[in-house]
């Protein structure tokens, strides 16, 4: 017999056995996916244009009325997420972000005031973004 | 051994088959072990795939000469290096390799994806076992590249091979193919995601999240695939030029538009989720394109100095390219809904509608290309007679269309996201415009009177200067701030957002390419006969022929000119162009002399000799080298990109019962 034909066969019982032969334990975990990834994303993007408006302000690239219209664009955006992040919530019978967030503030005020609790940066005044590293300086959730 | 390779690629195709069934089976009726069964399919495909190149390559490297492609594409003379380089030197070959290239890249995704996708995942192992199965069609029962030479069904063989075709045998042109072939092949993946995430009607844009460093790494690989067939082309074919706007070249260019436009576009849907439906049609543009491109090499419909003889695998492509895009535009046009913009461009004046008009450009440049190219066979069909576009008509369109575009790159980072208004445009144009203007006045003060050289030298300077005063301003405000020196602070914004300023970085060598570009019409030229003793001038450069001298090695002749170069009567160098004569291959080649600066390039080809005269063709071409350098800045810009930003997109994760609570970053 052809060399060639038992190599060719034993190969195609291997790739059988290798394609067939599953186990429960083969099973990969998957991550689990939250309902709200598409709208946690959406976001984190838009935290993301609020960081470099706010960058590109500080380097004089914007006029004062450019950062304003967009600035309140975007918060008005943001909103617009965390209502409909909302509306899932109410509908999976889950607690409403808005109510939630007086509860979750309080971790927040060991923290110095004007204080940004990602990077640690201080500023005279309060700010709804830390405009050094651009998170979120309250709690949004 | 042979008949190993064939079976591996019979079993191969199977098991493809396989993959698609079990994939898509396993998914409609949630049936995890068949799912997973389909993903190991594609493993077991990536392994028998490999196996079949392990016995091809060994075949070339050890001189199997009963096969027919070892025969046509390697002689016992060839070095080590360029016989391991057939695999892809030839079609059946190459189109072995384009399979290994899409297996190996299918486990990748399995390996790199496998939790974090599962809804997603099998359909993507089903389209790729789609092209898969395309691929291994060809490879299994078309063009196999193990048959082997017979008279009268009895296996025989040759003594020598025919020998890798000559121009092939260059350093550049034997990593020029895989570069290609990697930007070709994986595009293939970014197409999968958007279709699986078409299919399941993913919400949000998690393709776009996971394919965006794969999409980056392919683009990558295409540029230096390109960037290095132009090199061959300037070094090897002795003519000097870089691009012939040839059919193979535009096929290689083709997807290389398409994916840059789909990069800047895809910003879009990250930054403000508009132009869903656009970056659907742009990805599946690319890939289709990619795949027109080895169309177009591999099946010989168009004449070209490195495509292959025409063969049989044009239908196929035909097929599968028609049936491919319709199913694509059928997918696209039944989840318009999906697909839904979540904003409007809100100004002409912003970034958003120069990301556009780039977007225009360079499908409108692509499209321009494509039926350049496609001219020849598009006449030959309507009036039986085949009419070519040369250079100059593609010129003509092109080098307007590429100073358009390089204009948008330097005022695409100087509009505001959603609206400039004219205080903004001020602050940023003002300085840049003005800069430009001077040098526009100071070239042509200076004598030159060439328009597209002044024009791109202008604009040149214009898109630099945007891009020092965006490196300038960041990171002054940053040494400021932080009270760092400001070459740190240089270093601190790249790193905080190492996509954007990359990005930048790529653009300079778009610059540093356009000024390599512009050189062109000072271009000098001279052709000689020369012969010893004789002196020959071109531009301010003095030849003199000091020696005319032969040689010969097993794989080929060669005959030299040494030459004495001076400049203003002070001997400079000494350069020797030289002439091959490959004997397996019956094929003449040159090796080009070249003395590089970065003000021009000295360029000198052995062209012919005639008893003891040697035709000699000199050229002077000015600014040249900036384009290899302009090269080598795109791709340490790309490099840059994709470091992960210091700064990383992170979000809170909305609480889920039964979840863990934590931040999530998302890759960027």
């Amino acid at each position: 017999m052809d060399p060639s034909l038992i190599v060719g066969a034993l190969m195609g019982a291997g790739m059988i056995g290798f394609l067939l032969l599953i186990r429960f334990k083969d099973l990969p975990q998957p991550t689990p996916v939250s309902p709200f990834r598409h709208l946690d994303e959406r976001k984190a993007s838009i935290y993301e244009n609020l960081r470099d408006l706010q960058f590109e302000y500080r380097v004089d690239k914007l006029s004062d009325h450019d950062y304003q219209t967009t600035k309140l664009e975007l918060q008005k955006e943001l909103a617009r997420v965390l209502a409909e992040t909302d509306r899932i919530k109410a509908e999976m019978g889950m607690q409403p972000t808005v109510a939630a967030a007086p509860a979750k503030a309080a971790p927040v005020s060991a923290v110095k005031p004007n204080t940004c609790p990602s990077c640690g940066a201080s500023f005279e005044k309060s700010l709804k973004f830390c405009g050094e590293c651009g998170k979120p300086m309250e709690v949004t959730q | 051994m042979e008949n190993v390779g064939a079976l591996a690629l019979l079993l191969a195709f199977c098991i493809s088959l396989y993959a698609i069934v079990a994939s898509v089976v396993g998914r409609l009726k949630r049936k995890p072990f068949l799912t997973l069964s389909g993903e190991r399919a594609m493993l077991a495909v990536w392994f028998l795939v490999t196996v079949a190149s392990g016995i091809l390559v060994y075949s070339l490297l050890t001189g199997d000469y009963r096969m027919a492609y070892v025969a046509s594409h390697t002689n016992r003379d060839m070095p080590p290096f360029y016989k391991f380089a057939a695999w892809w030197g030839g079609q059946e070959g190459s189109l072995l390799f384009w399979s290994f290239l899409l297996s190996t890249y299918g486990a990748v995704v399995i390996f790199t994806t496998r939790r974090s996708h599962r809804n997603l995942l099998p359909w993507v192992v089903a389209i790729l076992s789609t092209i898969q199965l395309f691929f291994l069609t060809l490879n299994a029962f078309v063009v196999s590249p193990f048959q082997v030479l017979a008279v009268d069904r009895v296996v025989t063989s040759v003594a020598d091979g025919m020998g890798l075709n000559p121009l092939l045998q260059y350093w550049a042109m034997v990593i020029h193919p895989p570069f290609l072939y990697l930007g070709y092949v994986g595009f293939a993946v970014p197409f999968a995601f958007a279709i699986a995430s078409l299919i399941e009607k993913a919400p949000g844009d998690s393709w776009i999240h996971t394919t965006r460093r794969w999409t980056l790494v392919t683009w990558l690989f295409q540029s230096t695939g390109v960037a290095l067939g132009s090199a061959w082309a300037y070094h090897v074919l002795g003519w000097g030029g870089y691009w012939m706007w040839d059919p193979v070249e535009n096929a290689s260019i083709l997807p290389w538009f398409a994916g840059t436009a789909f990069l800047h576009s895809v910003m879009m849907q990250e930054k403000k989720g508009m132009m869903k439906v656009w970056n659907m049609v742009l990805v599946s543009t690319t890939f289709f394109l990619c795949i027109f491109g080895t169309f177009l090499t591999r099946s010989g419909i168009v004449s070209s100095v490195h495509a292959f003889a025409e063969s049989p695998i044009g239908k196929y492509f035909v097929s599968f390219l028609a049936l491919g895009i319709a199913a694509t535009i059928w997918l696209i046009l039944s989840r318009l809904n999906y697909l839904k913009s979540e904003a409007e461009l809100e100004s002409v004046v912003s970034r958003e509608s120069s990301f556009l008009f780039n977007n225009l450009i360079l499908l409108a440049s692509c499209f321009a290309v494509l039926w350049g190219t496609l001219f020849p066979v598009i006449t030959e069909k309507l009036s039986n007679e085949k009419i070519s576009l040369d250079a100059i008509w593609f010129n003509r369109l092109m080098v307007p269309i590429g100073l358009f575009l390089l204009f948008l790159t330097g005022v695409g980072p100087l509009f505001a996201w959603r609206r400039t208004s004219i205080d903004s445009l001020r602050k940023n144009f003002q300085l840049p415009g003005i800069g430009t203007l001077i040098v526009a006045g100071a070239l042509l003060i200076g004598g030159m009177r060439y328009p597209y050289s002044i024009i791109s030298l202008s604009l040149c300077f214009f898109v630099a200067a945007t891009i020092v005063m965006e490196f300038f301003r960041g990171s002054r405000a940053i040494s400021e701030k932080m009270n760092i020196g400001f070459l740190p602070a240089v270093v601190e914004l790249t790193h905080r957002n190492t996509r954007r300023y990359g990005g930048y970085l790529v653009h300079m060598g778009i610059v540093l390419m356009f000024i390599g570009y512009s050189g062109h019409p000072f271009n000098q030229t001279s052709i000689g006969e020369v012969d010893k003793g004789s002196v020959m001038q071109v531009g301010a450069y003095t030849l003199k022929v000091m020696d005319l001298t032969e040689g010969d090695t097993p794989n080929y002749q060669w005959e030299t000119a040494i030459l004495d170069v001076s400049k203003n009567g002070k001997h400079i160098d000494t350069l020797e162009p030289t002439r091959r004569f490959y004997k397996a291959a019956q094929q003449a080649t040159a090796i080009v002399a070249l003395r590089s600066r970065l003000n021009e390039d000295l360029y000198i080809n052995y062209a012919a000799r005639t008893g003891d005269k040697a035709t000699l063709q000199a050229y002077v071409f000015p600014l040249v080298d900036w384009i290899w350098i302009g090269v080598l800045v795109l791709i340490g810009g790309t490099l840059v990109a994709l470091v992960p930003a210091k700064v990383a997109r992170s979000y809170a994760r909305t609480e889920v019962v039964g979840m863990a609570k934590k931040n999530v970053s998302v890759e960027a």
